[in-house]
């Protein structure tokens, strides 16, 4: 399988007014082409930042201080994603990445419908298609219809035609541009908004929503969470994403929804094919969705590797904790020792150390790299680098 | 301690607050010290009255006698200022300690008990709100008659209003709060819970809310002495001085500025006191409003 | 609730309010003495001459509240009195002074609103930045301005520097005369529409002459008012997750700003704008007094120094009475304009 995404030691930090606080700590990560890649850990150790750094949303006082995001084109080159400009990463976003967020009720802006929410996308990012789709359409009113009627607008609709070819071939144009800005000519680019209407109601019908028509013409306040969360889920996929970002998509929702949502990401995952970056704290639904996961704790990955490994036969000490605490009838509640780590005051080395029981010194001093321990089992700790095997702390 | 740290690091990283502190605290100095600067002449009761060197309508530009000059009917206008400073604070700070006094208390009633008590008060200040404030502060400084306590009672009167909503609003968001349930569940009387928990949380927009509002008193106060419809005549009142300048403001056929100083000095004064409060607010608004992505 | 009943109530919640505004007044009213209380009863100057009887006639010693409904009872038919200042009606004041405010007001609002919001969006998209701190500290100067003050300053340069280029009141004296003069219709009573309709360029043209200083006064200090309200509207809009998916779907900083932040920045300006109105109302006064424009400020101030009782109470009686208004009719904006509230999906 070839790499989608590859995160090699990204770095971001917090310049606040109390100090310097660590988002991400050399964070390494690699997604594959077509794989659901899940990202567990606790509420605090990064994982949100992680997805916004991919898509270089991370806005002041928050910095991406070091590191690289290679990811490859559609073409098949690699790129930098964190050396592009403005305008390259903003082609990106919401079309090849895009991103659906925890709280569906945020994510939408109440003043305005469902229809233009989508549409937006849609016309930003597939304005060729959809011109080519226009002009075509108009093509055929030109070259059918013989009555009086059509003759009289008849002119009107070789300026359009005119116009979408133009969009078709350069979609930053200047002459389409400025119709768009003038009120009443901008009657002219209707067909486009009806191209792009017409695509939105193919994806709320892919995301299961009943009668797609009446939904486009609703404002975010008339529907449900689980509804409006289907078409946050919509709108991410409008532009034939290859890396959909998930973030909690289902935390917020009740539990019979949010068993749908997961449902309709399942099929979504074998119909498109689409990777996805599912980030939750639910250890349950990572194990139901996720072909990989990684295991973050306060900003890096300790455990990385297929999903039976990680819940079978977990490396790391943290991995093993959480899968200890994970409630099982019979058994009794176990916890991990200890809290997160203040992010001001990070413990130094390994920052997992005070809490682990096999910690040893070298864990005091410095920081584990995340090491291929077995075929495709990535492990961050010293109890597996082997240079510092059999020395007691 | 934190809390401190916080706030100087902000106000570090804003010179115009710094600015409005400084401004503040020049005037509060004058205020202060206004019988050393300007001293009331030998068997002058009332400090409060502009001494007049003639009665000359026509204004006299700076001189060694008088620094700023004098204005129409002669009254000195470096004394004039310099106790106009102390007018304001005294304006401004009762009336805005009245305000907050009613606004608070009336505030708190209706949002703590809500109900007809609630219905009822607001009624009331949905009435006072209905009148645009200096029309209604003119009204009721005729109907009580000129003086300066005329002016700060009508300002009162027109203030408190605002005041009582916005302690209302925030007593009712804070009442739903957990704590506050928590409080009452072991046994916390009704006052208990109003000054241990509802206020302290309230009461920081209420600040931020006085501090801007300080400049509109004196602004209003001054507008109203300007309009003739205040203080008595030759009282030290920035407002009541601008208003001896009316006449002057074109100056002598060869020179149009003649009478600057009859215009700028006085409105320099009250400008800068104004902006002084007006800066403080709004950083501490900028400062202490959660909303507003703190960073 | 939909927007039907929402209307029903508020226009009903109007009644009370208007009640108690009528109170008010009316309790002002009784701080005077009964003879400048029966000026308010009186609408011809001869009349002044049998104060006594008009005392009797109107039970200006009877009890409150018989006093109160006589009172009102002349309100409602329109009779608010007689102010000796102008040697008119008070009614007849009020419609004969209202034009003139009203050009004022014409102009100054669009530039208030349009201004501040403009400002306003600029400081919050480029928060902390130069542009940001210049115009809050532009805002700020224009909040501090003392309107009086301000006024004279620019009649000092522009009238007294520049020897009369930009004069005080509403019309130069040639003007003056082609206004009143029996071939001018007045239609409107605004000079500057006026003299459109009635080809007159030359009115139009000094009576804008007019307008500029005391529009200029009333803008710089209201503006600041909005510019505040506007950015921090815009700062609390910018923090909401509904931003954040559109700059995650790729849009620009400039269609995020304008589209998105703004569209729900301005609901609660709007609603301020009633009070937008209310500090206009304000400052008319003293801007008129100022420029001796003689319109509803100019003559509020005059009867308010010389105790024309009825006048001022008139006065703030009909602004009041025009505040609420104002306000049921932002409100209602408001609910039209907020899908939330309009729709009846419950906020």
């Amino acid at each position: 399988m070839q790499k989608l995404v590859e995160m090699k030691g990204v770095t971001v930090n917090f310049y606040t007014y109390e100090g310097v606080v660590q988002a991400l700590n050399n964070l390494d990560l690699d997604i594959y082409q077509g794989e659901t890649l899940g990202l567990v850990g606790e509420t605090g150790c990064g994982k949100t930042m992680a997805a916004l750094a991919i898509l270089r949303l991370i806005i002041p006082p928050g910095k991406i201080d070091s590191g690289k995001i290679d990811y490859c084109t559609v073409g098949g080159q690699t790129i930098d994603l964190l050396s592009l400009t403005e305008n390259e990463i903003r082609d990106i976003r919401g079309s090849q990445i895009s991103m659906v967020f925890q709280e569906p009720s945020a994510a939408l802006n109440p003043v305005y419908t469902i229809g233009d929410q989508i549409t937006e996308t849609i016309i930003l990012h597939r304005n060729r298609e959809l011109a080519r789709n226009a002009q075509a359409k108009v093509d055929k009113l030109l070259a059918e219809d013989n009555n009086r009627l059509s003759i009289l607008i008849r002119p009107l609709r070789l300026i359009q035609k005119s116009i979408y070819s133009t969009i078709a071939n350069d979609p930053f144009a200047f002459a389409p541009k400025l119709v768009g800005r003038i009120p009443i000519v901008r009657r002219l680019l209707w067909r486009i908004d009806d191209e792009a209407l017409l695509i939105a109601s193919s994806l709320l019908k892919e995301v299961e929503i009943a009668d797609p028509s009446r939904v486009l013409k609703q404002h975010p306040h008339q529907m449900s969470g689980g509804m409006k969360q289907r078409v946050v889920i919509a709108m991410a996929l409008a532009c034939c994403t290859r890396l959909l970002i998930a973030d909690e998509p289902t935390t917020s929702l009740d539990v019979t929804i949010q068993a749908q949502i997961l449902e309709l990401i399942k099929k979504l995952k074998r119909e498109i094919q689409t990777s996805i970056l599912y980030i939750t704290h639910d250890l349950a639904v990572a194990a139901e969705i996720c072909d990989r996961v990684g295991v973050m704790y306060s900003g890096s990955i300790c455990e990385l590797a297929e999903v039976t490994e990680v819940y079978q036969k977990p490396l790391h000490p943290y991995t093993k904790a959480l899968m200890a605490a994970v409630p099982k009838p019979g058994k009794e509640l176990s916890a991990i020792s200890g809290f997160v780590p203040d992010p001001l005051n990070l413990p130094p080395g390994c920052r997992f150390h005070p809490r682990c029981d096999a910690a040893k010194k070298v864990c005091r001093e410095k920081q584990p790299a995340l090491i291929e321990i077995n075929p495709k089992h990535f492990v961050a700790c010293h109890l597996f680098t082997g240079d510092e095997l059999g020395k007691t702390s | 301690m934190k809390g401190l740290k916080f706030f100087f690091f902000h106000m570090r990283k804003n010179p115009l607050s710094i600015a409005g502190l400084v401004l503040i605290t020049i005037f509060a100095i004058i205020a202060v010290f206004a019988p050393l600067i300007a001293p009331t002449p030998e068997g002058q009761f009332n400090s409060y009255l502009i001494p007049r060197d003639g009665y000359s309508q026509t204004p006299k530009p700076p001189s060694d006698e008088h620094i700023f000059g004098t204005t129409q009917g002669q009254y000195d206008i470096f004394y004039g200022v310099i106790w106009g400073t102390r007018t304001a604070f005294q304006i401004g700070i009762i009336v805005m300690g009245a305000v907050l006094l009613i606004g608070i208390f009336l505030g708190s009633i209706a949002g703590y008990f809500g109900g007809i008590v609630d219905e009822i008060i607001m009624r009331i200040t949905d009435i006072f709100l209905a009148f645009p404030p200096l029309i209604l502060a003119m009204a009721v400084t005729v109907a009580l008659g000129p003086g300066i306590q005329s002016v700060m009672t009508a300002i009162i009167i027109v203030s408190w209003p605002s005041y009582a909503r916005v302690i209302r609003g925030d007593i009712l968001a804070i009442r739903e709060e957990d704590y506050v349930e928590a409080s009452r569940s072991v046994g916390s009387s009704h006052l208990r819970v109003i000054l241990r928990h509802v206020l302290p949380n309230s009461i920081y927009p209420i600040f931020i809310m006085a501090s801007l509002d300080i400049g509109a008193v004196v602004l209003t106060a001054a507008a109203l002495s300007f309009l003739g419809l205040g203080v008595p005549e030759g009282y030290a009142d920035w407002g009541q001085m601008i208003s001896f300048a009316r006449n002057w403001i074109v100056g002598t056929p060869s020179n149009a500025f003649a009478y600057w100083h009859t215009v700028w000095i006085p409105g320099l004064f009250i400008f800068f006191f104004v902006m002084g409060w007006n800066l403080l607010g709004d950083s501490l608004r900028d400062i202490l409003d959660p909303r507003l992505a703190r960073r | 609730m939909d927007f039907r009943t929402y209307l029903i109530r508020r226009l009903i919640l109007v009644v009370p309010v208007l009640i108690g505004v009528s109170l008010l007044i009316f309790g002002l009213l009784q701080l005077f003495p009964p003879y400048q209380r029966a000026m308010l009863y009186v609408t011809d100057p001869r009349q002044m001459a049998n104060i006594e009887e008009i005392i009797e006639l109107y039970g200006l010693n009877a009890p409150l509240w018989q006093q109160y409904f006589t009172w009102l009872n002349e309100v409602l038919h329109g009779n608010l009195g007689w102010s000796p200042v102008v040697g008119l009606s008070v009614t007849d004041a009020i419609i004969n002074f209202l034009p003139a405010t009203l050009e004022l007001a014409i102009f100054a609002t669009p530039l208030i609103i349009i201004g501040g919001i403009w400002l306003g969006t600029k400081a919050a998209a480029n928060k902390d930045r130069l542009i940001d701190h210049t115009t809050r500290a532009g805002a700020i100067v224009g909040w501090s301005l003392p309107t009086f003050w301000f006024g004279l300053v620019l009649l000092m340069i522009f009238y007294g520097y520049f020897s009369g280029l930009l004069p005080p009141e509403r019309l130069s004296t040639e003007m003056n005369i082609i206004v009143h003069s029996a071939s001018f219709n007045r239609y409107t009573g605004l000079n500057f529409f006026d003299g459109i309709l009635n080809g007159e360029w030359g009115v139009t043209a000094d009576s804008l002459r007019h307008l500029v200083l005391p529009v200029l006064t009333l803008t710089v200090v209201n503006t600041a008012f909005i510019m505040r309200l506007m950015r921090s509207s815009m700062l609390e809009s910018l923090g909401k997750g509904y931003i954040l998916t559109a700059r995650a779907k790729g849009l620009s900083e400039h269609v995020v700003i304008n589209k998105h932040a703004r569209r729900n920045a301005m609901i609660p300006v709007l609603t301020v704008s009633g009070y937008l109105f209310a500090a206009i109302v304000n400052g008319v006064v003293i801007t008129e007094t100022i420029f001796n424009y003689k319109g509803l400020g100019w003559w509020a101030w005059r009867t308010a120094v010389m105790l024309d009782v009825s006048s001022i109470l008139g006065f703030a009686l009909f602004s009041g009475i025009l505040f609420v208004l104002s306000n049921l009719v932002v409100d209602l904006l408001y609910a039209r304009f907020d899908p939330r509230v309009r729709l009846g999906g419950g906020i």
